[in-house]
Formats: C-alpha cells, structure tokens, sequence
C-alpha cells in the first residue's frame, strides 16, 4: 500500500507500507526536493536474529540444521555453506558421488526458488500485473508451468534433504541418507519436462520490457575451473578480485548503518559489489550447459548485460541450468560407499562460501577440540546486495523525477525486487516511503 | 463427509502459532489435523484429493484478539489483507484464490480466522489468542463429528 502527501513547504512525502513479493521485513524511504534526491535508506526495521549467538556452544554437527532454519526459501545454502566450513577444519575428504549429490541438492533449491521468484514474484512488474493471481486472467498456463517447476524443485529437495522445508538430510561428512540410483531416475522425466518449461521461461522474459539501466558494476560470484559455480570455488570478480574463501574478511567489511539491523557488506575501499544470478551469468557464462548457452544465443542475452532489470533473464538461464545439470547428475550418479564419512572433531577454524539462489553465501566458524563452536560468521547474500540496492536506487531516481508518484514507486520496488532480495536471511520485509520537496 | 483439518502458522512468531495449535488440539483427539508450517503455494498439495478441508489461521482483521472468524472460502473470495500477518512469501488468501483458478479447491473449504494481535519473533500467544485455540478446537471437533456421524 503506498500513499503520498505534501507539506506546507512542497515537500511530497510519499510511503509504500508494505512492498510486496520480497521475502522478509523491510522499508524503503525516499526523499525528493525538487529535481535532487536528497536521500535513499534501505530500512530494515526487524530486530537481529543473533543466529550467530545461537550457535555459539553448540555442537559442530548441528550448525547445518540450526542455519537452515535462517531460510525457508534457501535453506540448502546454509546447510552446505556450514558443512563445507565444517568439512575444512576436520580435514574431511567426501566422496565423489556425495559431492554431486549436493550439487543435486542444490539444483533443486535453484529450480524452487527460480522458479518462485521469476514467476510469482518478479514477472508481475513486466505484466503491469499487481500479483500473480491478476497474472493468471492473462498468463494461466506460465503461472501453471511455474507451479509445477516449483513442485519438481520441492521434490528434488525433499528426495535429498527428507523434507522440502528445512530438510533434514545433510550434514557434516555427507547426507544421514543417499538416494538409490531407482529413486533418481524416478524423479528423471519430471527434470526433462522441468528443462523444456525453463527453455520456455527464458524465452518468455527474454521479451519483456526492460529499462535503460546500465551500471558499472563489480560483479562477485565463486569461480571454479570447469563448473558453473554452486558449491565451491575461489571468490572472484570482473575488477581483479581473486581470493580464497578463507580471506574474504580481508576483503569484504561488514558495516553497520543506523537505518538497517542487516549489516551492509561492501568491498575494502571499493564499496558496492553484487552477487546473484547476473553475477554467476557474467563471470561464468563459458561453464554454462549447452542448452543453457544455446538458449543465450536463441534469446541475444549474452555476456555482459549490464542491466540488473535483466536479472530475471539470467535466473531464466540458470533454472536451465539447474535441470541440465540435475539430469548429468542423476545419469552418472553411483550410490557411494557410504552416505557419508566422520572424523574426531578438532579445534579450528574453517571458512566457506555457496551460491544461494540470489548470491554468494559465506560462512566461518571456529571450534574447539571437543566440536563445540565458539564463535560464527554468517553473511548472507542479501546483506551482500544492500548497499549495492541503494546505489541502483540513486542512479535510477534522476530519470524518474518527472514521473508520477505511483511510477516512481513501482519502478524503485522493482529495482530492490531485481535482486530477489531475501530481508528474512538478512534479517527481514519491505515497506517504501519517498518524500518529495 | 471425511474432513482435513489444516492448521496454518509460525509457531515462533506469537500469534501466528494459532493455527498450529489448533491443529495440535485436534490431532491429539484424534482428529486428521495436520500442522503446516511451509509455504502456503504448497497448501493446494496438503488438500489433494480431500472432498472436505478445514483450515485455521491466525488474521488481522481489525476485531478484538482472540475474536474467531468464519468463511466459506468455496462460496466467497477472502479478505487478502486478513491472511497478511505472517512474513510468508504468499498467504492463505493467495493459495485459495490459486487454487480456485486452477480449480484445485476442494468440494468443501471452511476456514477460520483467530485474530492476532502480537507478532513479535519468539514471543508466546496471548491469553486471548490460547482461549481461542481451545474454544475452536472443541468446536471443529464436535462438527467433524457430527459429520462423520451424519455420514456413517
């Protein structure tokens, strides 16, 4: 809900409430005088959720299913960010065939919350729709095909982690159950139908109205040699960024700002960085899958598209991507020796980073000899967008001033929505005011 | 007529939990209540295949805590803005008007409405929130039966 006044003096204030299809709690206010912007805060007014605290003095082992709770959309990106953290300071070595099961894991927490935000959340600002419900009276069959990509998404997750919300699978060394080469073949016809329906998606917004909005962005995703990044990697970027997880403290500060419990992350004497899909897109375009790079080709969206309003076409490709590889995964997959491997805790420190559907997700713990976890680190990926958020919404503001109120609005919250922005991880819903002068 | 019985909420977000423990009542007399804590696009999967569902989920509608409402959610739209208190991507009222689209509604959907009035993360229901719960647990209990009974 949005309303707008004006004071004695000329000032407009105007205030959008709540701003829909966010994940999370949050506010935006805007202040325009004149043709000048005088100011732009990402409010996150929802208190802290000390995660971070909770951990401390609890067991190694239960940190992936005390993480996963921050996330019901990606709660897979906590588990496998805490057990790869985990993993590092054991020494653990897993499995060939368990690494790919996580990453099959992870397809599946992709094609979900793709499929949701490109759909449910995203796709009604290109419509001119106020939700998905009015989306259907002209869209039905898309917002039935993004039911049944979510479906299969849940399916996948709940087939690996036990569970589609907060699975319950995976842990440190490896999952408490692995599937039979049976069950996964079972679920193959549905992945088949999952990747025609996202060749179909990225057509689909491919053709959707975008605004001019090119940015000099520095884009930050893991980099791994041949994958396209999900699970592991270094930490890179467009500007020269190259890292180990294990440095990315050296590299990346957490600031606090008075209008926001979630911290924003920029880069040291850098600022601003973005990390999700369009990053991922850019930076790892050559490791994408054949129908996925094929689809590009189809659709001209090649690297690098500078407009973040695009990033629903590069998650389009990534749900590509997700089935494509989920299909690899399942037609090689060997059932491993055992689902997973253990070892004596000991003290430490392990860091490690994955790619959560919307952006680079890092953790760090340290524990001590007997695995009781005495400190924790967790940035997730949209602390990691927020200031970067802001930075769009000053550059966008100036070729929107002549525009009505109600425009403004809508583009400036289609402009935080671009980022799939998860405020519940970051700590949490979206409500925008904007006072004119 | 067979009825499921779905209770909807957070149960660490005060108020919200007054679906859950509805359906916690429930299930403990033995009823088919089930306790839904996931996202509500998933509610139209929990009630396949069921001629009879009865939902229960905290609102905000404005009315005093602990007040209980009713509707008929094959014969009238629900009040969207009713089903918002909860920080879930999509409500109750997006999954029904969804379902009703895709005409994936079952024959007979009551639901009931507890209004709420506290929210805040990790606080516990009010009083007037819990009498609530145990009064509409005994009343869902005692029509479930009577239908049954109707119907045997």
């Amino acid at each position: 809900m949005s309303t707008s006044t004006t004071t004695p003096r000329g000032v407009v204030n105007i205030k959008v409430e709540t701003l829909a299809r966010v994940e999370g709690e949050g506010a935006l206010a805007i202040r325009l005088k004149g043709s000048r912007i005088e100011d732009v805060k990402l409010k996150i007014p929802e208190p802290p959720r000390l995660f971070e605290a909770f951990l401390r003095g609890r067991l190694y082992t239960e940190a992936p299913d005390i993480t996963a709770r921050i996330c019901g959309i990606c709660p897979i990106a906590y588990q496998m960010s805490s057990v790869h953290a985990m993993e590092k300071i054991l020494g653990l070595k897993i499995h060939p065939s368990v690494r790919e099961l996580r990453r099959l894991f992870y397809c599946g927490e992709w094609i979900e919350s793709h499929a949701l935000h490109i759909y449910m959340l995203h796709a009604p600002d290109f419509l001119g729709c106020a939700d998905v419900i009015e989306m259907t009276k002209d869209y039905r069959a898309a917002v039935e095909k993004a039911l049944k990509l979510k479906l299969i998404g849940n399916k996948l997750v709940t087939l690996l982690g036990g569970r589609e919300i907060h699975p319950i699978s995976a842990t440190v060394g490896g999952f408490f159950r692995v599937p039979t080469k049976e069950e996964l073949l079972a679920i193959r016809p549905e992945i088949e139908w999952a990747l025609e329906a996202s060749i179909e998606t990225a057509k689909l917004v491919a053709g959707f109205p975008f605004p001019e909005f090119e940015q000099n962005y520095e884009f930050v995703s893991l980099s791994h040699p041949q994958e396209y990044p999900l699970n592991e990697g270094r930490l890179t970027s467009n500007k020269g960024l190259d890292i180990d997880v294990a440095e990315f403290e050296d590299h990346f500060l957490e600031q606090h700002v008075k209008h926001s419990n979630a911290l924003h992350s920029v880069l040291r004497e850098r600022g601003s960085y973005l990390v999700g899909p369009l990053a991922r897109f850019n930076l790892h375009f050559d490791k994408l899958p054949e129908a996925a790079r094929r689809t590009c080709r189809e659709i001209g969206f090649e690297p690098p598209c500078l407009n973040q309003f695009k990033s629903i076409v590069a998650r389009a490709i990534e749900l590509i991507f997700a089935c494509e590889e989920a299909l690899r995964i399942i037609d090689a997959y060997e059932l491993p020796p055992a689902p997973r491997v253990e070892a004596p805790p000991k003290s430490g420190t392990g860091q490690a980073a994955t790619e959560a559907p919307r952006g680079t997700l890092y953790h760090r713990y340290v524990i001590d000899d007997k695995g009781v976890i005495l400190s924790s680190r967790i940035v997730p990926p949209t602390s990691q967008n927020l200031r970067r958020m802001e930075d769009d919404l000053w550059r966008l503001l100036p070729s929107l001033l002549d525009k009505p109120v109600e425009e403004i609005t809508l583009r400036c919250e289609q402009a935080v929505r671009n980022y799939d922005p998860c405020i519940s991880c970051a700590t949490h819903f979206l409500k925008l005011k904007i006072e004119r002068t | 007529m067979h009825a499921r019985i779905i209770g909807v909420g957070n149960a660490d977000r005060g108020d919200d939990a007054a679906g859950l423990l509805v359906a916690r009542r429930l299930a403990g007399m033995g009823d088919d209540a089930v306790e839904f804590t996931g996202e509500a696009l998933s509610l139209m999967d929990c009630w396949q295949n069921r001629d009879s569902v009865i939902l229960v989920d905290a609102v905000v509608t404005g009315g005093r805590p602990g007040e209980i409402h009713y509707w008929d959610a094959i014969a009238e739209r629900l009040p969207r803005e009713a089903f918002r208190c909860s920080t879930h991507l999509f409500g109750v009222a997006e999954a029904v008007e969804l379902a009703r689209i895709f005409e994936r509604l079952p024959s007979r959907l009551v639901i009931y409405g507890i209004e709420g009035a506290h929210f805040a993360p990790g606080a516990p229901p009010c009083r007037q929130v819990l009498e609530a719960v145990d009064a509409l647990a005994e009343r869902i209990h005692g029509e479930v039966n009577r239908c049954t009974a109707a119907s045997a």
